[in-house]
């Protein structure tokens, strides 16, 4: 309360004109700064105990080795710096399963984004009936759990089981080749819709002044969409874009289910698979050196994609 | 500057903290048999399996003993998460005082100083004696005057076939590796496949290689021999992969509707597998009721009596618990009196570790889905067969993975089983040392 009555005393009797706006910002913030502190006060909690705990628990135990003496000797957690890291970078499997997501990410992000794009313009043109019911339909596979999706896809994809088995019996997706693909149709199928939705939102909040403008300019519908819509919806796709990356490299769901489909699918096809695996050793050090990595690649891959396409829109 | 001081001497203090809790904790070692004595007032146990229907087993020992009540609690099967439960809950200091673990993970949690030698306690030595013998050397590991858990169950292996079919082609039962191979070109000339190659069921490949008197760890000079490329193993190998190789055998993933379908629609016609498969075929090949039988495995020297041996488990009492006493008694309860073995052979056909227990009652009938052959005389005359001396490696769950991974690529290919043994011996290694475990080299 003291902070608030001194910085309110100087604030009054300064001079009218430009310099009083900020002054009165500053007072407006500091004279909630306790409502401020109890407002952010759950947020920070959990988000301390469910984010920056275990963070900082696995960079704790990624430092450490095993050490033991003997046959069955019990094992002893010690200081070992980055041995484990070394370990990480050695290991072939590992940047095999990275190469692999990168690889269905190159591929499988911009077709999903794309279909999205095209679905959510289709939504948003006049010329389409039957508008909330295609929303709906377009969004309802990202209600199936991503989990029942893959079971249900592996049914599909089976050579004996599925409905289709004319086609599955002399196409095998579920091969070596393909398996790869077969994730991604998937992946994509699941959240296409949940793409189109954020940019379809953002598309609705363009204001009508826009395309009457345009329309008394002679635009078409087409050229609207090109020149207009698409433009302004970039930051959009940049988000959806984001978190595709970040769910491409987190990838675990449907490639472990598909397991049960074919064996295909190595216990470490995917980065997050490898991690899992190598906890279940148990090799919590390894692995927690495996996840660090990972988060940071993720983070570094996400960020450069955002400072990319924000200075080509500066550009 | 600051700072970086700081931060250095905070790393060094977390470092001699770790270093002194690992002093403490390997002082309190479980190298010797410790003092097990009763508790002195009542005690209450917990205890996690897997097993359907162990609480019901479980009732009938509480229903006895109001003194030590024993809680269940359930999980997924071994590898399927409750292991890695187990290592959790051992780290964090509150494992339950029971855990129903397999013979071939056993090593892991002695390596991992998850397990109480309860040798010390009143009546497990002198249990010895009751068991098959190979099940007792699982769970002593060779060494003299420890005990880390009671035997509970076995799995020999033999030939699951289908009576009906065999018969109506005119086909001898293959009493030998090399007849299954002839067989598997008549009966895959006739649309059908005499098994099936199940790409994650590494142990029943072991179980192969056991009856073959092979071994894929040894552990008796002190460091671990890692010997998944030895030549009985490899033999193994180069068989199953010309059956893969001719297309002799079907390739779908074991344990799924597929599977079932195939043996269901009687696409595949014998299942090399242990006692508990009896089961398995029941419920997921309904359509077949009466047509299957059960025969010896087949041999790799003519005449031969060889078994080999898929799954089984031990009751182990868990680092930390604080009545191993008690724990012990209700374990070898659990797994040598006759009420508590007929049981478990009711709830959940567990097949006993012990020889009395193999010629209970519940195993002497005719079974009604095998045409009222009384197939656990075949397993009974199994069991006596399998070699003592198998032992398990200390990063099975990794093992198997990898050589899974390997096999994968042969169904998908690519490399030999061979390969996959290989790739798996290697990477076996690199885990070891990669925990510090000492290797023969």
């Amino acid at each position: 309360m003291t902070t608030t009555e001194l910085t309110a005393v100087p604030a009054g009797p300064a001079p009218a004109g430009p310099a009083s706006a900020p002054a009165r910002v500053r007072r407006a913030v500091v004279k909630h700064k306790r409502a401020i502190l109890f407002f952010l006060l759950p947020f920070g909690v959990l988000f301390a105990l469910f984010y920056l705990l275990p963070i900082g628990y696995a960079i704790y135990q990624s430092l450490l080795v095993v050490e033991r003496d003997g046959t069955f000797g019990p094992p002893v957690e010690v200081f070992g710096g980055l041995t484990q890291y070394v370990q990480v970078f050695q290991n072939e499997t590992f940047w095999a399963s990275v190469g692999r997501v990168l690889l269905f990410g190159v591929v499988q992000v911009p077709v999903m984004l794309g279909v999205a794009l095209v679905l959510a313009l289709l939504l948003d043109s006049p010329l389409v009936k039957g508008k909330k019911f295609f929303r709906l339909a377009f969004f309802v596979p990202y209600a199936v759990p991503g989990v029942i999706a893959a079971i249900m896809w592996g049914y599909l994809y089976s050579p004996n089981l599925s409905p289709f088995t004319a086609l599955t019996s002399n196409v095998d997706f579920l091969s070596p080749q393909f398996v790869l693909w077969s994730i991604a149709n998937v992946v994509t199928w699941v959240y296409v819709g949940y793409n189109m939705l954020i940019i379809y939102s953002s598309l609705l909040s363009i204001p009508a002044e826009i395309y009457e403008a345009a329309k008394l300019d002679g635009a078409s519908q087409l050229q609207i969409a090109l020149r207009i819509k698409i433009p302004l919806v970039v930051p959009a796709i940049v988000l959806t874009a984001i978190f595709s990356i970040i769910g491409t490299l987190q990838l675990i769901a449907e490639p472990q289910v598909f397991r049960s489909f074919t064996a295909s699918v190595s216990s470490s096809f995917t980065p997050n698979m490898a991690v899992y695996a190598t906890s279940a050793v148990p090799n919590v050090n390894l692995a927690a050196a495996m996840s660090v990595v990972l988060a940071l690649a993720t983070f570094v891959m996400s960020f450069a994609f955002l400072k990319f396409t924000q200075r080509k829109a500066n550009a | 500057m600051n700072t970086r001081r700081s931060l250095s001497i905070l790393a060094l203090g977390m470092a001699s903290a770790i270093a002194l809790t690992g002093c403490a904790s390997s002082g309190s070692g479980s190298d010797a048999a410790a003092d097990c004595t009763p508790a002195d007032g009542p005690v209450e146990l917990t205890f996690t399996s897997w097993i359907p229907g162990i609480d019901g087993v479980v009732d009938l020992w509480n229903a006895e003993n109001p003194d030590i009540q024993v809680t269940v609690q359930t999980g997924p099967n071994g590898n399927g998460g409750t292991y890695k439960n187990f290592f959790n809950q051992i780290t964090a200091g509150n494992a339950p005082d029971l855990g129903q673990i397999e013979y071939d993970a056993l090593p892991n949690f002695r390596v991992q100083d998850g397990l109480e030698n309860i040798a010390g306690c009143a009546n497990v030595l002198e249990s010895q004696d009751q068991f098959i013998d190979w099940t007792w050397n699982q769970v002593t590991f060779g060494e003299e005057d420890a005990v880390y858990g009671i035997p509970q169950d076995t799995g020999p292996m033999a030939m699951f076939y289908r009576k009906d079919l065999f018969e109506q082609a005119g086909i001898a039962v293959p009493t030998t590796w090399e007849e299954y191979q002839a067989a598997a070109v008549q009966i895959r000339a006739l649309g059908g496949y005499i098994t099936n190659f199940p790409q994650n069921d590494v142990n029943w490949f072991a179980g192969l290689v056991w009856q073959n008197d092979g071994q894929w760890f040894d552990s008796s000079t002190g460091a671990w021999d890692v010997t998944l490329t030895s030549d009985a193993s490899l033999q193994v190998a180069d068989y199953w992969q010309g059956l893969i190789a001719d297309d002799l055998v079907s390739k779908v993933p074991a344990w799924t509707d597929e599977w079932n379908n195939a043996y269901n629609t009687g696409s595949d016609w014998t299942w090399i597998s242990a006692v508990w498969g009896a089961n398995s075929i029941s419920s997921g090949a309904p359509d077949t009721a009466g047509d299957w039988a059960v025969a010896p495995m087949p041999q790799w020297t003519e005449g031969g009596t060889a078994a080999g041996n898929w799954g089984g488990s031990s009751t182990a009492v868990l680092k930390g618990s604080e009545h191993p006493y008690e724990a012990a008694q209700f374990a070898l309860w659990l797994n040598t009196s006759d009420e508590a073995l007929t049981a478990l052979a009711e709830a959940a056909n567990l097949y006993p570790a012990t020889t009395a227990g193999l010629s209970l009652p519940v195993f002497a009938d005719g079974v009604e889905f095998y045409g009222d052959q009384p197939i656990y005389d075949v397993f009974a005359a199994a069991s006596g067969e399998v070699n003592a001396d198998f032992t398990w490696g200390p990063t099975m769950t990794q093992t198997y993975a990898d050589v899974a991974d390997g096999f994968g690529q042969v169904l998908g290919g690519t490399g030999t089983l061979g390969d996959a043994l290989t790739t798996g011996q290697e990477k076996t290694i690199a885990a070891l040392k990669a925990q510090s475990i000492p290797v023969v080299e």
